[in-house]
Protein backbone atom coordinates (compact mmCIF):
# COMPACT_ATOMS: atom_id res chain seq x y z
CA UNK A 1 0.00 0.00 0.00
CA UNK A 2 1.39 3.16 -0.84
CA UNK A 3 2.58 6.00 1.94
CA UNK A 4 -0.36 8.33 0.81
CA UNK A 5 -3.13 5.50 0.14
CA UNK A 6 -2.18 4.33 4.02
CA UNK A 7 -1.97 7.96 5.03
CA UNK A 8 -5.62 8.17 4.17
CA UNK A 9 -6.91 4.62 5.15
CA UNK A 10 -5.16 6.29 8.54
CA UNK A 11 -7.45 9.11 8.51
CA UNK A 12 -10.45 7.18 7.21
CA UNK A 13 -9.84 4.79 10.32
CA UNK A 14 -9.12 7.86 12.72
CA UNK A 15 -12.59 9.30 11.86
CA UNK A 16 -14.53 6.42 11.76
CA UNK A 17 -13.34 5.55 15.28
CA UNK A 18 -14.49 8.95 16.28
CA UNK A 19 -17.70 8.77 15.49
CA UNK A 20 -17.95 5.83 17.39
CA UNK A 21 -16.96 6.98 20.32
CA UNK A 22 -19.12 10.10 19.89
CA UNK A 23 -22.13 7.60 19.29
CA UNK A 24 -21.61 5.86 22.66
CA UNK A 25 -21.08 8.93 24.00
CA UNK A 26 -24.35 10.17 22.95
CA UNK A 27 -26.30 7.34 22.64
CA UNK A 28 -25.66 5.55 25.94
CA UNK A 29 -27.41 7.87 28.67
CA UNK A 30 -30.44 7.58 26.32
CA UNK A 31 -30.64 4.17 26.24
CA UNK A 32 -30.84 3.92 30.31
CA UNK A 33 -33.43 6.75 29.89
CA UNK A 34 -35.59 5.11 26.98
CA UNK A 35 -38.17 2.21 28.11
CA UNK A 36 -39.06 1.30 24.39
CA UNK A 37 -37.35 -1.88 23.41
CA UNK A 38 -36.89 -1.30 19.71
CA UNK A 39 -35.58 2.10 19.87
CA UNK A 40 -32.76 0.76 22.98
CA UNK A 41 -31.18 -1.89 19.74
CA UNK A 42 -31.31 0.77 17.38
CA UNK A 43 -29.44 2.68 20.00
CA UNK A 44 -27.10 0.10 20.80
CA UNK A 45 -26.58 -1.16 17.40
CA UNK A 46 -25.75 2.20 15.74
CA UNK A 47 -22.01 2.35 16.92
CA UNK A 48 -21.71 -1.03 15.82
CA UNK A 49 -22.23 0.69 12.02
CA UNK A 50 -18.55 3.07 11.89
CA UNK A 51 -17.00 -0.45 13.40
CA UNK A 52 -18.32 -2.35 10.68
CA UNK A 53 -17.30 0.44 7.90
CA UNK A 54 -13.54 0.02 9.54
CA UNK A 55 -13.53 -3.77 9.00
CA UNK A 56 -14.09 -2.60 5.47
CA UNK A 57 -11.39 -0.25 5.62
CA UNK A 58 -8.92 -3.09 6.99
CA UNK A 59 -10.42 -5.88 4.30
CA UNK A 60 -9.57 -3.43 1.54
CA UNK A 61 -6.15 -2.82 3.35
CA UNK A 62 -5.42 -6.00 3.08
CA UNK A 63 -6.38 -6.80 -0.38
CA UNK A 64 -4.28 -3.61 -1.43
CA UNK A 65 -1.52 -5.20 -0.11
CA UNK A 66 1.42 -7.22 -2.20
CA UNK A 67 2.05 -11.16 -1.55
CA UNK A 68 3.90 -10.32 1.59
CA UNK A 69 2.27 -7.66 3.54
CA UNK A 70 -0.50 -10.46 2.62
CA UNK A 71 0.91 -13.30 4.31
CA UNK A 72 1.84 -11.54 7.30
CA UNK A 73 -2.04 -10.12 7.91
CA UNK A 74 -2.47 -13.79 7.44
CA UNK A 75 -0.91 -15.34 9.82
CA UNK A 76 -1.09 -12.26 12.25
CA UNK A 77 -4.72 -12.58 11.76
CA UNK A 78 -4.60 -16.40 12.44
CA UNK A 79 -2.56 -15.94 15.60
CA UNK A 80 -4.68 -13.48 16.77
CA UNK A 81 -7.85 -14.98 16.70
CA UNK A 82 -6.26 -18.60 17.81
CA UNK A 83 -5.20 -16.29 21.14
CA UNK A 84 -8.60 -14.98 21.56
CA UNK A 85 -10.63 -17.75 20.70
CA UNK A 86 -8.42 -19.68 23.23
CA UNK A 87 -9.19 -16.58 26.00
CA UNK A 88 -13.01 -16.59 24.99
CA UNK A 89 -13.50 -20.56 25.42
CA UNK A 90 -11.76 -20.10 28.68
CA UNK A 91 -13.86 -18.13 29.89
CA UNK A 92 -17.05 -19.43 28.94
CA UNK A 93 -15.84 -22.59 30.74
CA UNK A 94 -14.85 -21.03 34.04
CA UNK A 95 -18.66 -18.77 33.67
CA UNK A 96 -20.25 -21.67 32.69
CA UNK A 97 -18.92 -23.60 35.81
CA UNK A 98 -19.41 -20.21 37.78
CA UNK A 99 -15.88 -20.23 38.60
CA UNK A 100 -16.20 -16.55 37.34
CA UNK A 101 -18.94 -14.34 36.77
CA UNK A 102 -19.57 -12.59 33.57
CA UNK A 103 -22.27 -11.53 31.93
CA UNK A 104 -23.06 -10.57 27.92
CA UNK A 105 -21.05 -6.96 28.63
CA UNK A 106 -17.82 -8.92 28.05
CA UNK A 107 -18.88 -9.60 24.44
CA UNK A 108 -17.93 -5.80 23.68
CA UNK A 109 -14.04 -6.79 24.23
CA UNK A 110 -14.03 -9.22 22.07
CA UNK A 111 -13.52 -7.22 18.86
CA UNK A 112 -11.10 -4.55 20.93
CA UNK A 113 -9.08 -7.62 22.38
CA UNK A 114 -8.66 -8.98 18.77
CA UNK A 115 -7.98 -5.56 17.30
CA UNK A 116 -5.41 -5.92 20.37
CA UNK A 117 -3.67 -9.06 19.69
CA UNK A 118 -4.28 -8.40 15.82
CA UNK A 119 -2.20 -5.58 16.46
CA UNK A 120 0.36 -7.35 18.37
CA UNK A 121 1.02 -10.49 16.42
CA UNK A 122 1.79 -8.21 13.19
CA UNK A 123 4.47 -6.32 14.64
CA UNK A 124 6.40 -9.61 16.05
CA UNK A 125 5.30 -11.47 12.90
CA UNK A 126 6.03 -8.60 10.50
CA UNK A 127 9.45 -8.39 12.46
CA UNK A 128 10.31 -12.09 11.26
CA UNK A 129 10.69 -9.83 7.95
CA UNK A 130 12.55 -7.22 8.62
CA UNK A 131 9.79 -5.06 10.14
CA UNK A 132 6.82 -3.76 7.18
CA UNK A 133 6.16 -0.77 8.74
CA UNK A 134 3.39 1.05 7.84
CA UNK A 135 3.30 0.30 4.37
CA UNK B 1 16.52 -19.93 -1.77
CA UNK B 2 19.93 -16.94 -2.85
CA UNK B 3 19.03 -14.13 -5.18
CA UNK B 4 21.22 -11.56 -7.00
CA UNK B 5 17.70 -9.28 -6.55
CA UNK B 6 20.64 -6.56 -4.85
CA UNK B 7 23.51 -7.18 -7.62
CA UNK B 8 21.10 -6.59 -10.34
CA UNK B 9 19.05 -3.23 -8.23
CA UNK B 10 22.69 -1.95 -7.96
CA UNK B 11 23.82 -2.09 -11.35
CA UNK B 12 20.38 -0.13 -12.85
CA UNK B 13 21.42 2.33 -9.88
CA UNK B 14 17.94 1.95 -7.97
CA UNK B 15 16.82 2.14 -4.90
CA UNK B 16 14.57 -0.20 -2.80
CA UNK B 17 11.77 2.14 -3.34
CA UNK B 18 12.28 2.48 -7.70
CA UNK B 19 12.35 -1.45 -7.54
CA UNK B 20 9.33 -1.60 -5.38
CA UNK B 21 7.75 0.86 -7.67
CA UNK B 22 8.56 -1.35 -10.65
CA UNK B 23 7.36 -4.29 -9.38
CA UNK B 24 4.33 -3.18 -7.85
CA UNK B 25 5.27 -4.13 -4.29
CA UNK B 26 6.15 -2.69 -1.22
CA UNK B 27 9.65 -1.14 -0.39
CA UNK B 28 9.97 -3.80 2.63
CA UNK B 29 8.87 -6.37 0.41
CA UNK B 30 11.83 -5.89 -2.10
CA UNK B 31 13.90 -5.86 1.44
CA UNK B 32 13.01 -9.01 2.69
CA UNK B 33 13.36 -10.48 -0.62
CA UNK B 34 16.98 -9.18 -1.10
CA UNK B 35 17.73 -9.99 2.34
CA UNK B 36 16.68 -13.53 1.88
CA UNK B 37 13.50 -13.62 4.41
CA UNK B 38 10.80 -13.74 2.12
CA UNK B 39 11.00 -15.74 -0.94
CA UNK B 40 8.73 -14.00 -3.66
CA UNK B 41 5.48 -16.18 -5.30
CA UNK B 42 6.29 -17.45 -8.90
CA UNK B 43 4.54 -14.90 -10.26
CA UNK B 44 6.66 -12.06 -8.90
CA UNK B 45 9.68 -13.97 -9.99
CA UNK B 46 8.52 -13.67 -12.92
CA UNK B 47 7.63 -10.52 -13.24
CA UNK B 48 11.36 -9.28 -11.54
CA UNK B 49 12.89 -11.73 -14.08
CA UNK B 50 11.48 -9.84 -17.28
CA UNK B 51 11.89 -6.43 -15.79
CA UNK B 52 15.82 -7.38 -15.85
CA UNK B 53 15.22 -9.43 -18.79
CA UNK B 54 17.04 -12.42 -17.25
CA UNK B 55 16.07 -15.66 -16.44
CA UNK B 56 14.52 -16.45 -13.47
CA UNK B 57 17.18 -18.78 -12.92
CA UNK B 58 19.88 -17.06 -13.07
CA UNK B 59 18.69 -14.55 -10.52
CA UNK B 60 17.24 -17.03 -8.04
CA UNK B 61 18.99 -19.83 -7.25
CA UNK B 62 18.21 -22.45 -4.49
CA UNK B 63 19.43 -22.97 -1.08
CA UNK B 64 20.08 -25.86 1.27
CA UNK B 65 16.39 -25.96 2.03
Amino acid sequence: MPRSAYSTYRRNVALLTAVYIALLLALWPLIKSTSVLALKAVFALLPVVPMIGVLWLIARRVMDSDELQQRVHLIALSAATGIISAITLAAGFLCATHVIDLDGDALIWVMPGLALAYGATRWIIGRRYGGLGCS
Amino acid sequence: MKNRLRDLRDKHAWSQGDLAEQLDVSRQTVNAIETGKYDPSLPLAFRIAKLFRQPIESIFEPGKD
